[in-house]
């Protein structure tokens, strides 16, 4: 559960994901409340006006409602957008780089379909 | 509301401006983090704002006064550096009973147990410790002192990484229980950037930038990839700083405000920039940089 401060992404997109994970696993349930800014610059080390930055992340997806004076809660939709969000975002991204690097090293559609099917049973065999 | 406001602010050593007009605010309850290179002028502008020196032109107001000689900021701020002087009558223990008189939010107990907790002797006194110990010793004063207006300059200045990591951790969460405003130069910003929430970046005693710190991170990127191609690129963009790799290859920084996926699709890598490094790359002078000290043969 830790940071990775180096990384290319902001620190309070991290904590967004942090927290989406945290709904995926169902650590964080619909209808619960989540970690404040405070406890969440506690946990993380970090400024809580970046904390609350990822929280409103989540808040303007609608991952996240507010309860006036009580803070923020799992919405009911959090799990499908966080889901719909995670494929078509990063996992198409991720797709769209491994295409690329693939174009650059001119590997032909079928070995790299091939090499895709590879990796899939693999982790399937996991 | 802001604490400070700056405003057209002036600092004249004879004929050298230390501070070149500059204009700033900052706002309550926020941790600011000062940076700029040696001589910038971080120190100059912390004491006027600690009401330490007098100004030579321009305004200033902190908590709505004027600082220099003035009780009421003097009674709500703390500056603290390693130059912090003690009596050597008073041991640290006597020193911290002592503090309790001038501040009104003093803390004894974060004072106490911060002094055993970095295994001080109580009985020493001031003068005696290390370096590293007494910076430690003038950070428990900064953060038991709980000022409104906290003003740490180079409160790090030898200490290991060790207690900087815990004065880091220490100083966020007592500023999470008892928020103030609190200001720190220093030139360790990477190590303390998570826990600022706005940088003032200022260079031969004028602003740079001041900006959110989540925003400096993404103020900037890195192009690099053949000289060719990279320079192709650049006309619509604002250069930051320009180094050659090698004949044929070099890194640019840039402003971060154009999409990045033409520039990669080019052949181009994009890179982030630390705060720490655009702090360097944004106050580099036009001298160019150590390498053309080196280069002789240099023919411009």
């Amino acid at each position: 559960m830790v940071l990775n401060m180096d990384s290319t992404i902001p620190i309070y997109v991290q904590i967004a994901e942090w927290l989406e994970n945290e709904i995926l696993n169902e650590n964080l349930k619909v209808n619960e409340k989540v970690y404040s800014q405070y406890k969440l610059a506690d946990m993380f080390t970090i400024n809580p006006a970046t904390a609350a930055k990822g929280l409103n992340l989540l808040f303007e997806e609608k991952i996240l409602y507010n309860k006036r004076g009580l803070g923020k809660f799992v919405s009911t939709e959090a799990m499908d957008i966080v889901l719909e969000k995670r494929k078509n975002h990063k996992l198409k991204g991720l797709l769209k780089e491994a295409v690329q690097e693939a174009v650059r090293l001119q590997v032909a559609e079928e070995e790299l379909l091939g090499m895709f099917k590879q990796i899939l049973n693999e982790s399937k065999g996991e | 509301m802001n604490v400070i406001e700056c405003e057209g602010l002036v600092k004249k050593y004879g004929s050298l401006n230390a501070l070149d007009h500059i204009s700033f605010s900052i706002k309550e309850n926020t941790i600011t983090g000062l940076i700029g290179r040696n001589g910038a002028g971080k120190t100059t502008l912390l004491k006027i704002l600690a009401g330490f020196w007098r100004e030579t032109e321009g305004t200033i107001t902190v908590f709505d006064r004027r600082p220099f000689n003035n009780l009421e900021v003097s009674m709500n701020s703390i500056f603290v550096d390693d130059m912090m002087s003690f009596t050597n009558t008073l041991n640290l223990k006597e020193l911290l009973s002592e503090a309790q008189a001038f501040y009104p939010n003093w803390d004894a107990e974060l004072a106490e147990r911060l002094l055993g907790y970095f295994n001080f002797n109580p009985r020493l006194v001031h003068q005696s410790l290390s370096k590293g110990k007494r910076s430690t010793f003038n950070m428990i004063v900064g953060l038991a002192a709980k000022c409104p207006l906290t003003i740490f300059d180079e409160p790090t200045t030898g200490m290991d990484r060790a207690v900087r990591k815990d004065f880091y951790r220490a100083l966020l969460k007592d500023y999470l229980l008892n928020p103030r405003t609190i200001i720190i130069s220093s030139h360790h910003l990477d190590e303390m950037e998570d826990i600022l929430e706005d940088i003032l970046l200022i260079d031969e005693g004028k602003k740079v930038l001041q900006l959110p710190v989540d925003e400096l991170k993404e103020y900037a990127v890195t192009l690099s990839g053949r000289t060719a191609v990279v320079m192709q690129t650049l006309q619509d963009k604002e250069v930051i700083y320009k180094r050659n790799v090698d004949i044929d290859n070099c890194s640019v920084v840039v402003r971060n405000n154009f999409l990045h996926g033409e520039v990669k699709q080019l052949g181009i890598n994009v890179s982030p920039v630390t705060p720490s490094d655009l702090c360097v790359y944004l106050t580099k002078g036009q001298g160019g940089g150590i390498d053309d000290v080196f280069n002789k043969s240099k023919s411009v």
